[in-house]
Order: structure tokens, then sequence, then C-alpha cells
């Protein structure tokens, strides 16, 4: 039982061992090429991911969550995001090393649109890249290129900002300090806003933390939620 | 290291110096905040780039080219975006990429499509995007962006 849970929560992580196996038994030098050619992404991956968790956190702790919302949040329009294409355009890495920081800037009030942008411009606009691209595919092509994207991913970020809500987004990561609640997981039962209505809330169907101050966590209640919960979706980290 | 990675990292190291002058216990919080993080996303991560280096093993860029290029002008452009789609690629690598395969006889219209979907939209990676920021934004960031993908290709090849 256990052990199928297992795959079952990690099912792409086994498909890939599977298939890795399967390839060095038909075609060993294939495998060999594929751990090599990921070889490359690890180095590069390294270089830019723990630097940009430091940075995540210490963004998260010193700056407060008014400024954010300020510069970043619904209301910040225009400004937001001209601010939101900087960030993204002048930072290194892969898409994906994005992802923490955007979730970080969307707890702290940073609005759908503005984190879409950060994204997408992070994908694809780079500005360490651009002479990349001048060099490889000539100046003209690099400069209608730049404007045609600048202009789609502001028409599609205001398109997702109208579609997606912000309770669509998990509201609690396990990277999170203190109490949070895997959205993907909850079923929606109530139990916990039963127990401890002082801590829980419910928003579309789904349970919420509400803001709270660590030293007011009644640690024993918790704890009863916690094991209460059917689908033990309360995480709690100190 | 590349010029804009070596400024975030000293960007970052200065930071943490002023916040450990500040505030010792906060300082010492948010790197634990930090390795959290890193704990949390490493071994999807991992296996992002394990199944990366596997397709670029499989489906070597060249032979994309060479596929890509027999085609008809609009199936090659929705084809190539489709290819983009399989993984999220760093532009560093994207762009050369790109360049082989203008080089390689592919129209522009196909080389844009594939450019965008390649960095901007992921099939391999949805399983971290959607942790992360869950089914619904993912989905629509990504759809959006394949759509735009192909748009920003059609305009670019009225232009150039």
């Amino acid at each position: 039982m256990m052990i199928l849970r297992r795959i079952k929560d990690n099912l792409f992580l086994f498909t890939i061992i599977l298939a890795y196996g399967l390839i060095s038994i038909i075609n060993p030098s294939m495998g060999l090429a594929s751990v090599k050619n990921s070889g490359y992404y690890i180095k590069e991956m390294l270089m830019i991911m723990p630097v940009i968790f430091v940075l995540t956190a210490l963004l998260d702790l010193w700056v407060p969550k008014e400024k954010i919302m300020q510069f970043l949040g619904r209301d910040a329009k225009a400004k937001g995001l001209l601010l939101a294409f900087v960030i993204g355009s002048v930072s290194a890495g892969p898409i994906y090393a994005a992802f923490p920081m955007c979730t970080m800037l969307h707890k702290k009030g940073a609005s759908i649109r503005n984190i879409v942008v950060i994204l997408s411009s992070w994908a694809v606009i780079k500005i360490p890249m651009l002479l990349n691209e001048a060099k490889f595919l000539g100046l003209r092509f690099m400069i209608v290129r730049w404007l045609l994207t600048v202009a789609a991913i502001i028409i599609f970020s205001w398109l997702a900002d109208k579609i997606i809500k912000d309770e669509d987004l998990p509201q609690g990561e396990a990277q999170k300090l203190g109490v949070s609640i895997n959205k993907e997981a909850c079923i929606g039962c109530r139990i916990c806003v039963e127990i401890y209505p002082e801590l829980f809330e419910m928003k579309a169907k789904k349970a919420f933390v509400k803001d709270y101050d660590d030293r007011e966590i009644d640690s024993e209640r918790l704890k009863k939620t916690m094991m209460d919960c059917p689908v033990k979706a309360i995480e709690h980290t100190e | 290291m590349d010029i804009f990675t070596l400024v975030m990292w000293i960007g970052t190291l200065v930071f943490l110096a002023i916040s450990f002058a500040k505030n010792k216990a906060k300082t010492a919080k948010a790197l634990k905040m930090a390795l959290n993080m890193g704990k949390g996303m490493a071994l999807s991560i991992f296996t992002i780039i394990f199944a990366i280096g596997l397709i670029l093993t499989l489906m070597p860029p060249a032979e994309i080219a060479i596929f890509v290029g027999k085609q008809p002008a609009f199936l090659a452009t929705v084809a190539s975006a489709l290819l983009g789609t399989i993984t999220l690629v760093p532009a560093f690598i994207a762009f050369p990429l790109v360049g082989t395969l203008v080089d390689a006889g592919v129209g522009i219209v196909p080389s844009v499509a594939f450019l965008t979907t390649l960095t901007m939209v992921g099939i391999v990676t949805f399983p971290l995007e959607k942790k992360e920021f869950g089914t619904k934004f993912t989905a629509i960031r990504n759809g959006l962006s394949f759509i735009f993908a192909i748009i920003i290709a059609l305009i670019m090849g009225v232009f150039i």
C-alpha cells in the first residue's frame, strides 16, 4: 500500500527511472548520452538555483507585504507591469527557476497578471540573451521578435488575469514556514474550520489559513486539527 | 558563469551580509527557508532535468530540423510549436538551437514558433509548475503562451 502510494505520488519520477532503465538495456550508449546531456543542465541549475532560493527567502523576510502590493499588486497598473518585465528579463536561469520567487511574490500580494509577466519574460525576453540572439539570428530578427513578444505578453497576461482568480493558486507551500494547507489535497470538508475557526476559514470551497501571529497558536488544538484532517492536507513547519 | 548569474550571486551575497549585520536571527531564518525551498523542489527539478536529457537524446534537434524543414509551411509551424512544448529549455540553449534551424533552411515562422514554445511552454515541467501554482494557473499560462507563440510567429513572417 505504502509503496503503491509513493509511486503514485512520484509517478513522473518513476516513469523517468523506468525509461532510463529500459534505454540502458536496449541501447547503453544512448543511456549514457542522456545522462551526459542531463549533467550539463544539472551544472547550470546548481549555479543558479541556490542563489534564487536565498534571494527569495531574503526578499520574503525583509520586504514588507505592503511594498510588494504597492509595486506589483493589482493597483500598481503600468508601473507594476514595467517592474515585472524588468525582474523577469534581467534574471538568469530557466523559467522553472522563477517558480519559487513568483509564488512568494504572489503570497505577498503581487497580482496574477504581474506574476504571468515575470514568468513569461523570464522565459523568453532575456536581456542577457539579446546579444546572443542577434548573433545567431540577426539584429532585425531580434528587435522585431522582442517587440512582438512584449506586446503578446502584455495582452495574454491581461487575459490570464481575467480568467484566473487569486484563490486558484495553492495557498501554502511546504517551503513556507508556519501553518499551510496543501490545496491540491484539500477536499473542503470544513473539519479544520469547525475545530479551529480562529485559524482556518473557507474560501471557494477550500480551506485557507487566516493571517495569524506565531505566538498565538494553540499547538495542541492545531495538532488535533492536523490529525483529524481526512486527507492530511495541513502542514506545520517550524 | 555568465555575467548576469555572477551579478545575481554578488547582489545576493551583499544582501545576505547586510541582513546578517542587521539581524542575525532573521538571516538564519531566511537561510533555513531557502534550504526548505531547495528540499521541496530538488526532487522535481532533478526529475525534469533527467527527462530533458533523455528527450534531447531520443530526438536530437538536428533531426527535428530536417523533419520540420520538409513539411509545408503551415504544418511546419504547428509541428514546430508542438515540438517546442515538450520541454522547457533555457534561452541560452534555445537561441543557438533555433539559429541552426534557420541556417538549415527552416522558415522564420516555424523557427519563431519553436523558439517561443520551447522557452515558455513545457509539458515535462507541468507537474512542477502545477505544484507551485495549481492546475488552473498552469493550464491557462501554458495554453495562452502556446496560442500567442503561433500569433507571434505568423506576424514575424509578415515583417521579416
